[in-house]
């Protein structure tokens, strides 16, 4: 995470994300997939092929692709279909646009009540025997039973989460960087999953997006470093407030 | 001597002087930023290199002068609430923080009975100008003792000229023993873990005693925390001295 400055002077968070490697590995239909749109399969960063089994090997002998580390999928309109071993680059973004972020955040291993889900607990003294961190009543009297997903101690974290509508700030299109605003789930160097955002405040937020993605080999030659309009560059001299 | 050819043998004028700039050099290997240092961890060195990158270009636009804890520094800022929408703020520089972009350091003063402390960050684009007012460098490099000293330790006249520097060799020790105010103080000063030098203690031989029960003396031989920088040191000073000079 890194701090930017607005050009007003006011400083923001920063997660950097970066593209490894990404290939489109194969075209689902809808009629095949059985859901509302057509999908696509999605490879993230490469590793080696031996510590998989065979029959996981197949998807990417067809796309003619590495072996991925990650495997996720994009649900797609018909139009926006791309052809399986694609690269997807980093510029298929672009700053100014509203971004979600999926990952498995860090995991907390055994937690118990008060950790996972902010229960109070019970004061350190004055005659509390051995219970200060315990749930308490789990239920009441009359129910005669414990409801379903009644909140107990358990696993914590190492699920999926997503934080919704962050802003990308800046992409760096030579080494795939993409800057994106305030905080993402997992730890440093984890595998994320990066989707236009689904909110409907920023429905009509991107204008002329690189359709249906970002070609490297197309007429389009991006300079190195892509900013938003309201990011302080570096290359300015200092704010001053007329 | 006899030439090959049985001519006389060509003129050889003699070697040009090699003049080495000794002050020069000095100069080149003395002094790195700490921010540019990067902490150890397992974050990929990538981010590492982005951050200097945008470091160096801030510091191509806008000089960021050399200095350590104990200078006395005078920063202009930016602000749409004041009148002529600039700050200008005296004080000596206690403490230096951070890594990277978000590199701070905190300022102290005491005005008008009143001790003051801003946290500036270095990188921040509010930033106008910073300018050295007086050079020395203290016995720590964290002087967050002087909140518990006496307040003329802490007071800088705000219209204080720049003191100007003799050589361009040495940053001079200031060996000041600072007297403190009684206690309680808001950090046992006294204590081991700190290693503060500079405060004259006034306090009695069995509390100094005392005080280094909590002392301990197998953390230098501690082989696990020695994070060893010079290598990476010189790597990013010959980074910077490419990329200023272009």
């Amino acid at each position: 995470m890194m701090p930017i400055w607005t050009k007003s002077g006011e400083k923001r968070a920063v997660t950097l994300l970066k593209v490894q490697d990404c290939h489109v590995l194969r075209y689902v239909s809808k009629e095949e997939s059985g859901g509302k749109t057509a999908k696509l399969l999605v490879g993230g960063k490469n590793v080696s092929p031996f510590s998989k089994p065979e029959s996981a090997h197949e998807i990417f002998k067809e796309a003619g692709v590495p072996q991925k580390q990650k495997v996720t999928t994009f649900n797609v309109t018909e139009d926006a279909i791309i052809k399986p071993g694609t690269p997807l680059y980093a510029a298929h973004f672009r700053p100014g646009q509203f971004v979600d972020v999926t990952a498995k955040t860090i995991g907390k291993g055994f937690q118990g009540v008060v950790k996972r889900w902010g229960f109070k607990g019970q004061p350190a003294s004055h005659g509390q025997t051995k219970t200060h961190r315990r749930p308490g009543a789990i239920s009441t009297n009359k129910a005669a039973k414990v409801y379903r997903g009644k909140k107990m101690p358990g696993k914590m974290g190492n699920i999926y989460r997503t934080s919704f509508g962050l802003k990308v700030w800046r992409i760096n299109t030579k080494h795939d960087i993409i800057y994106v605003n305030g905080s993402v789930p997992g730890h440093t160097n984890c595998l994320v999953k990066v989707r236009d955002s689904k909110l409907p405040t920023y429905k009509d937020c991107n204008k002329n997006p690189p359709f249906p993605t970002f070609f490297a080999d197309g007429d389009e030659e991006l300079p190195e470093d892509l900013f938003d309009k309201e990011i302080f560059q570096f290359t300015d001299s200092s704010v001053t407030f007329a | 001597r006899v030439s090959s050819d049985g001519k006389p043998p060509k003129f050889q004028p003699p070697p040009k002087p090699v003049i080495i700039d000794r002050k020069t050099q000095k100069e080149e290997r003395r002094f790195l930023s700490p921010e540019f240092i990067p902490p150890r961890g397992r974050t990929d060195p990538l981010k590492y290199y982005l951050e200097r990158k945008d470091m160096i270009q801030r510091r191509k636009v806008f000089n960021i002068p050399e200095f350590y804890v104990g200078h006395v520094l005078a920063v202009t800022t930016a602000d749409p609430y004041a009148s002529d929408k600039s700050k200008r703020f005296v004080g000596i520089c206690i403490q230096r923080g951070g890594k990277g972009l978000g590199a701070t350091f905190v300022l102290r003063n005491v005005i008008e009975d009143q001790g003051v402390e801003i946290c500036y960050e270095l990188y921040s684009p509010r930033i106008q100008a910073i300018e050295v007012l007086k050079l020395e460098k203290r016995l720590d490099e964290n002087l967050m003792y002087l909140r518990d000293a006496l307040p003329e330790y802490s007071t800088f006249d705000v219209n204080m000229k720049p003191v100007p520097r003799m050589d361009h060799e040495d940053i001079p020790v200031n060996k000041l023993q600072v007297r403190m105010k009684p206690k309680p103080w808001s950090k046992r000063w006294e204590r081991p873990k700190y290693n503060i030098k500079g405060i004259k203690f006034e306090l009695p031989e069995h509390k100094m005693k005392a005080a280094q029960k909590w002392s301990q003396p197998w953390l230098e031989f501690d082989m696990l925390r020695e994070y060893d920088t010079s290598k990476i040191e010189e790597k990013i000073r010959k980074e910077l001295r490419e990329e200023l000079e272009k």
